[in-house]
């Protein structure tokens, strides 16, 4: 490796064109919604930058995130990424292991101090001094603070990273959190999704390489590029739930015929990702084209929302007990009050027949 | 996704709740009253007592005539809110999966379309009915704060609602969650203020019913 | 017995020289006593939407909102929230609905007596079916308990519990049926021991309307029915019933029915007088708590009963006519038909108001409101709907079946000045008996 290279530099030796570097640029810059002018600069940024190193710390994680980005049906475009970048620190796809990962880790830190950028996936559990989950006998947090110091940038990749994930799903027992909850000071980007899809990915590092900064963000630190529309207002199945078509079950008519799938659950009007416009596997499907309702991953609590199957627009929660309950409170409350009003009516009467008496 | 889980938790079964609790009390509250025994004679040919007051409830929703020259505003303004409202609640199928999902009842819904233009219909007719209660000297007189406060808590979710489907405002899943407290407040409220009529209209309108209808006189 | 006027203006009478807040307190429990489901039901019900404004005579003619039906009630509505209604504890706990003032009863004394004839159209223009009408009854419970009546009506209350009658003591009863019976050339039953018809009056019969007194004995002599007036038990119209002075509607009623029962009447037959009907059709066996052992029946009724089954037959008038329905025999009696039927006996052609039956507009003097001088004004401003549908219906006669109606229906046109006859539907009929 020779960090000092610029990237175009790295990718002519490897024999890949300038034709091939440009239009890699505009369909990152597609992907990101950005202006045709961007294209030439994110081709230029990334051809001047240089390898940038990345540590990927995974904490409780159940190496999803990892997958969906390797497995990628682009592995043109990851494998490009990937070799834009240096990673020097991945516990599932490095080589070595032990203590001499953990050296590389930090030889790593200290080459490019205040420049590396930390991505994460998992969450970090907090219960107990976090002994849930520890790597050579250091617990996630500690491995985390003292990585991200000297970092240049976190990138929480996966939902669990960015919001808590399974981890933190009722009842949370090991105490698990979101990165950005332990990440003060730093540049943040949250990458969510259960997985997250490696465009969204590899774009965001894209940008950060090229323009050496991150890209706009919404109110939960992701990307507007990726997360700035709801499945819903981008899904092929809309005219039907606007039709009103809808279907009952997973094996009905409407479930055949591609009605919408907002009565078996799917969560897509308040999911903000990009699922429905760049797809899964290289843009073949994703989920409410398979059939199967959006669940919500890329939404912070996703897991805590009365099941995958319960209608978005009913309650959380069983309702029996509580209007029971109610009912028969009310019920007791009701004889109350009448028998209070007919007791003062009663003590009235006998007032009145005590001044008949006297007349 | 926060506030919306709250909203679809806690503060709708807490809203939905007190509702329940406040509907009974009322009406146990009212129906446990001394009944009044009346020993007249009813007058010959007099409906049976549950006749008269079924008769009553459908004859009250359409009004005398000679009673329209002066209340047409308010009774036709009434019908259409009253109707939108209806449309728009028990016909917007998210609306259904949730009636669904609390009694186990649901039937066929209305195109997003429909639903939309009807609310607007019932938010402006809304409207209308504030803007004649705050400009006629007979209602100014007799409103109450009861009046203003159902009158929000009855718009509010109609405007809400018409706001997150419109993607106006704040995100959809905010609207969304705003749209549901809203109608949680409007639960909340119902059992307490006149929004109560929805379910004491049959008790009023039976009960002038069986006055009436004992002494052979016509409603 | 003193006039005042509010603040605002309005006029109130008060009687006693309790405390203010004695008498808020007697008004109160009063309105409070008899608080039973319907009239709970109805005081939870209002919408406030305003109907009831436009089907009130007061308001129409004046055009002030204080006469909106509804506006009527507003302290014993906060009375019934801060005492009676189902969250009357949480009202009380947290001061909700503050105590009702005794300005507030002041003020309102003249919306209750003299701005309501318990007509009950309103009733009918709710979409709720809130009986107001019967609302405004048991509010004067309250209003009467704290002694603010218009000093009219209570002077009549006090006259009644004297003699018997507001019109005239039981003592002059024998001599004034007597009399009438002279005067017209009828033979009078007066205090027979048993009698299958016991006729009982209105105070105008005693005064005014004296022929009434013979034509009733002139109808049931031609039947040639078992009948007789008794000073034990001759006034029906009931003072109370108008005042809210329960014990006084009590005593009144008790009075014509035990009397009846002692002479084992099968019929009591009400005169021509629509709080009369109000009092002892419907309300007269509240009293016994158990359905009475004889029929009460209007004079209508009766007239239509005898008219239909060919009992009496009567000369045919051959003339036209409008008929002004009483408010308490038809809109809240059901008596609808009878008269009409009796009309027709009559060969009077009907031409019907626009706003006929159980819609008809009020008279402008029920409830009270005729004997009460201190609502002249307002009455006769009332009055004009009333002018416009006779001088619009262009008939020979103008009938109606109510004493009281006809004596404020006089008196308006008097007042205006204006030559029109009413006449009474049992004086007609009596006129035009078959031979």
């Amino acid at each position: 490796m020779k960090p000092d290279d610029t990237l175009a530099g790295e990718m002519q030796r490897r024999g890949v064109s300038r034709r091939a570097f440009l239009k890699y640029g505009s369909y990152i810059a597609s992907l990101m919604a950005l202006p045709p002018s961007a294209v030439e600069a994110l081709a230029e940024g990334l051809a001047a930058a240089r390898r940038q190193s990345v540590i990927w710390l995974s904490f409780q994680e159940c190496t999803g995130c990892t997958e969906s980005l390797t497995r990628s049906y682009s592995p043109t475009l990851e494998n490009l990424i990937f070799d834009f970048i240096s990673l020097d620190y991945h516990e599932t796809l490095m080589a070595v292991s032990g203590e001499a990962a953990e050296e590389a880790r930090r030889a790593a830190m200290a080459a490019n101090k205040g420049k590396y950028i930390v991505v994460v996936d998992g969450s970090v559990p907090m219960k107990d001094g976090g002994v849930y989950a520890t790597i050579g006998g250091k617990t996630n947090h500690q491995i985390l603070e003292d990585t991200v110091k000297d970092a240049f940038a976190v990138v929480a990749v996966g939902t669990c990273a960015a919001f808590g994930g399974l981890p933190k799903a009722n009842p949370n027992p090991t105490g698990a959190v979101a990165i950005s909850t332990l990440v003060a000071g730093k540049p943040m980007i949250n990458i969510s999704g259960c997985p997250p899809i490696p465009e969204a990915m590899t774009g965001a590092l894209a940008y950060i390489l090229s323009f050496g900064k991150l890209p706009e963000l919404d109110h939960l630190s992701r990307p507007k590029a990726f997360f700035g529309e709801t499945i819903h207002d981008r899904c092929y199945r809309r005219p039907y739930y606007e039709r009103g078509e809808f279907a009952n079950a997973f094996d009905d008519a409407g479930a055949r015929q591609g009605h919408c799938l907002f009565k078996v659950g799917c969560k897509g009007p308040v999911t903000y990702n990009s699922c429905a416009t760049t797809k899964w596997n290289g843009g073949v499907s994703f989920p409410i084209q398979s059939g199967h309702g959006c669940l919500g991953c890329s939404e912070p609590e996703f897991w805590d929302q009365g099941g995958f199957y319960r209608p978005l627009s009913t309650p959380l929660g069983a309702m029996g007990p509580a209007l029971a309950g109610a009912a028969l409170a009310g019920a007791a409350l009701g004889v109350g009050a009448a028998l209070s009003a007919r007791s003062h009516q009663k003590h009235y009467l006998a007032s009145l027949d005590k001044e008949k008496e006297k007349e | 996704m926060e506030l919306l889980a709250f909203a679809r938790g806690p503060a709708l079964t807490f809203s939905l709740a007190i509702f329940v609790l406040g509907v009974v009390w009322r009406l146990v509250g009212v129906l446990a009253l001394p009944p009044w025994h009346d020993y007249s004679p009813p007058r010959e040919g007099a409906p049976p007592n549950w006749l008269a007051a079924i008769r009553a409830v459908f004859r009250k929703m359409i009004p005398h005539k000679t009673f329209l020259k002066d209340g047409m505003f308010t009774t036709i303004n009434g019908y259409v809110f009253h109707f939108g409202l209806a449309i728009v609640v028990f016909l917007f199928v998210p609306h259904i999966v949730l009636i669904q999902s609390l009694f186990g009842v649901s039937w066929p819904g209305l195109p997003n379309g429909v639903i939309t233009g009807v609310g607007g219909l019932t938010a402006a007719s809304l409207l209308g009915a504030l803007a004649y209660r705050l400009t006629s000297p007979v209602l100014k007189l007799i409103s109450r704060p009861n009046d203003y406060i159902s009158w929000l808590l009855t718009f509010l979710p109609v405007a809400t609602g018409l706001a997150a489907t419109a993607h106006v405002g704040l995100r959809y899943e905010t609207m969304l969650a705003l749209h549901i407290l809203s109608v949680c407040a409007f639960l909340i409220w119902f059992p307490f203020g006149k929004l109560m009529h929805a379910f004491l209209f049959v008790l009023s309108r039976g009960a002038t019913g069986i006055r009436f209808g004992h002494r052979g006189a016509q409603l | 017995m003193t006039a005042k006027t509010t603040a605002s203006g309005a006029a109130y009478d008060v009687q006693g020289d309790r405390a203010d807040t004695e008498r808020r307190d007697a008004a109160m429990q009063a309105f409070v006593r008899d608080f039973a489901r319907t009239a709970a039901i109805h005081m939870e019900s209002c919408l406030r939407c305003g109907m009831c404004a436009n089907a009130c005579h007061f308001y129409v003619t004046t055009g002030d909102p204080k006469y909106t039906p509804i506006n009527k009630l507003r302290p014993f509505e906060q009375a019934y929230h801060r005492h009676i209604g189902p969250f009357a504890p949480i009202y009380r706990l947290f001061g909700l609905k503050s105590n009702v003032s005794i300005e507030m009863l002041q003020e309102w004394e003249s919306l209750i007596y003299d701005g309501c004839t318990l007509c009950g159209r309103c009733t009918l223009a709710c979409p709720m079916g809130i009986d107001i009408s019967e609302l405004i009854k048991e509010a004067r419970h309250g209003m009467y308990k704290a002694g603010l009546v218009p000093d009219r009506l209570e002077l009549m209350d006090r006259t009644a519990k004297a003699w018997g009658s507001p019109a005239s003591p039981s003592e002059d009863f024998a001599d004034i049926i007597r009399d009438a019976g002279e005067e017209h050339g009828v033979p009078m039953n007066i205090d027979l021991p048993k009698a299958d018809y016991v006729v009982t009056v209105a105070p105008a019969e005693l005064t005014e309307h004296t022929k009434a007194l013979s034509d009733v004995a002139k109808i049931l002599n031609k039947i040639g029915a078992s009948w007789t007036y008794s000073t034990e038990g001759f006034e029906a119209s009931n003072i109370g019933y108008i005042n809210g002075d329960l014990p006084l509607q009590e005593k009144m009623t008790r009075k014509i029915i035990d009397n009846a029962i002692r002479i084992g009447a099968h019929t009591l037959i009400l005169p021509e007088c629509g709080h009369a009907y109000g009092a002892a059709r419907w309300e007269a066996a509240r009293w016994y708590g158990k359905k009475l052992p004889l029929r009460i029946i209007h004079m209508t009724e009766f007239l239509a009963e005898l008219v239909t089954s060919g009992r009496i037959k009567l000369k045919k008038m051959g003339e036209t006519t409008c008929f002004h329905d009483p408010c308490q025999l038809v809109r809240r009696g059901g008596v609808t038909e009878a008269p009409r039927a009796v009309l027709k006996g009559l060969g009077l052609d009907l031409t019907e108001f626009e706003d006929h039956g159980e819609l008809a507009w009020c008279c402008g003097g029920g409830g009270g409101v005729v004997s009460n001088v201190r609502a002249d004004p307002l009455r006769f401003k009332a009055f004009s709907i009333k002018r416009k549908q006779v001088e619009d219906a262009k008939t020979q006669h103008f009938v109606t079946a109510c004493g009281q109606c006809r004596i404020t229906l006089t008196l308006g046109a008097k007042h205006d000045k204006w030559d029109q006859k009413v006449e009474s539907l049992l004086e007609l009929v009596a006129d035009h008996l078959e031979d």
